[in-house]
């Protein structure tokens, strides 16, 4: 009885200690880590942002939110429950808020938060649509999230040859949602494929087993994420 | 009763080469595969481990003389659980890029076999600055080997070293950046490794032989 009272009291003693420490370590990183991860989601707005093709910004420059207060005043739809749309199927999840911009022409911008299941967990993607007359076309995306993936392997997901794989899809291709060229029988590529990306973009198939061998499941999940921003779209924008 | 035995240089520079916790003692060689691809990786993944390796080895000297021997294991991964999570969230607040590249590989460290395997082989029986000592040998000698990995592999995949130009692209050998090549490359290691000591032994052998 005597041994046991002994362990128990070592052991709280111990983790007592180790919590003390840990609380300390963590009050410290607290204000860091949110800067860190705040400053992601601007990067990553401000990438979305700006036209894959030219490098120039869809809107004015002083649309770009550099606070949280301006992000705020470009939230479009949000929920208190944190997510805004999910499709169990894909799955894929629309995550709150989502903003809402205007181009420089006038047009809209929709930027959208969201994420799919890769190999280790959530992979969260940050995309924008630009709304034209039949319908949206994906401009950019910024994978914001993917540490639960495998480095060297899922974990290139947003190296700019793969992420650039997932930019300018049209309307098109969303029809029977997007898929990678894996899920979509298009394996092995023939040997003429990259001349043929943009065309294959248009019937919704994203070409990522060349420049991501060995890790399907991480594009995948892209793949159903955009799927489920753009139902999403579909379903709230009239 | 082992410091007696065991010289503060000695608990250093055993795991430099001698007892290389990758090469010699083939220890925690998940993280070593996984995340090798680049230098900058590399030197990230060494870098944590061995602050947690120096840490925790430190730390359970301290508490050795007081922890039951029948919860000795579950008390040393809970203090190395709890360095771990420390360097998980400095690294978050401080170097998110790479926080974010290293992912799920930087909590794994908790279950990484050096740490506990030093704990229970080393700390459990000296005194805290030899077994930080020891923590620290050791994590050079696996940030040494991790960081020998990683820069070999980003060069034949890439042609680059921490991103700087080598050599052109068209030489790169690809199949270095996937799971055969990581094999591939820590087995040539090893054997390297092995070569050495082999030779150093024989040298020391025909020394003794010419002295007598």
């Amino acid at each position: 009885m005597g041994n046991h009272v002994k362990v128990a009291l070592v052991l709280t003693l111990v983790m007592l200690i180790i919590g003390i420490i840990l609380s300390g370590v963590y009050v410290m990183t607290l204000n860091p880590i949110q800067k860190a991860d705040l400053n992601a989601k601007f990067e990553a707005i401000k990438f979305v942002l700006t036209d894959p093709q030219t490098g120039q910004l869809l809107v004015n420059t002083d649309q770009i939110p550099e606070t949280m207060a301006q992000l705020n005043a470009k939230i479009w739809k949000s929920d208190s429950s944190g997510v805004l749309y999910s499709n169990s199927k894909l799955p894929g999840y629309v995550l709150s808020p989502a903003y809402l911009f205007k181009g420089k022409n006038g047009e809209n911008i929709y930027v959208i938060t969201g994420y799919g299941i890769g190999f280790g967990g959530r992979v969260v993607t940050v995309a924008s649509f630009i709304q034209q007359k039949n319908g949206f076309i994906e401009n950019a995306i910024d994978v914001i999230d993917f540490s639960t993936e495998t480095p060297g392997l899922g974990a290139k997901i947003n190296d700019p040859d793969v992420r650039s794989r997932f930019f300018d899809i049209p309307n098109s291709g969303f029809k029977d949602t997007i898929k990678v060229n894996k899920d979509a029988d298009l394996f092995p590529l023939p040997s003429n494929y990259k001349a043929e990306i943009p065309a294959y973009k248009k019937k919704g198939i994203v070409v990522t087993s060349d420049v991501m061998t060995g890790a399907t499941i991480t594009p995948r999940s892209v793949a159903n994420t955009l799927n489920a921003m753009y139902e999403f779209l579909e379903k709230e924008v009239k | 009763m082992a410091d007696n035995k065991i010289s503060s240089w000695s608990a250093l520079t055993a795991g430099w080469i001698r007892q290389n916790p990758t090469f010699v003692q083939v220890l925690g060689l998940c993280p070593v595969l996984a995340v090798s691809t680049s230098a900058e990786n590399a030197l990230g993944m060494g870098l944590a481990t061995l602050g947690v390796l120096a840490l925790s080895n430190l730390f359970i000297s301290f508490v050795r003389n007081v922890i039951p021997n029948e919860v000795r294991i579950p008390v040393y991964i809970s203090i190395i659980a709890g360095f771990v999570t420390m360097v998980n969230l400095l690294m978050h607040g401080y170097t998110y890029s790479l926080w974010l590249s290293l992912g799920i590989y930087i909590p794994l460290i908790v279950v990484n076999c050096i740490p506990l395997g030093r704990a229970e082989a080393f700390a459990s029986k000296n005194t805290p600055w030899k077994s930080f000592l020891d923590g620290l040998g050791m994590g050079m000698g696996f940030l040494g080997a991790i960081m020998l990995i990683g820069i070999t592999r980003e060069l034949f995949d890439a042609g680059t070293i921490f991103g700087y130009r080598i050599w052109p692209a068209a030489y790169n050998v690809f199949v270095i950046a996937l799971p055969p090549g990581a094999f591939l490359v820590i087995g040539l290691y090893m054997g390297l490794f092995k070569y050495i000591g082999r030779m150093r032994g024989q040298k020391r052998i025909q020394g003794s032989g010419e002295s007598k």
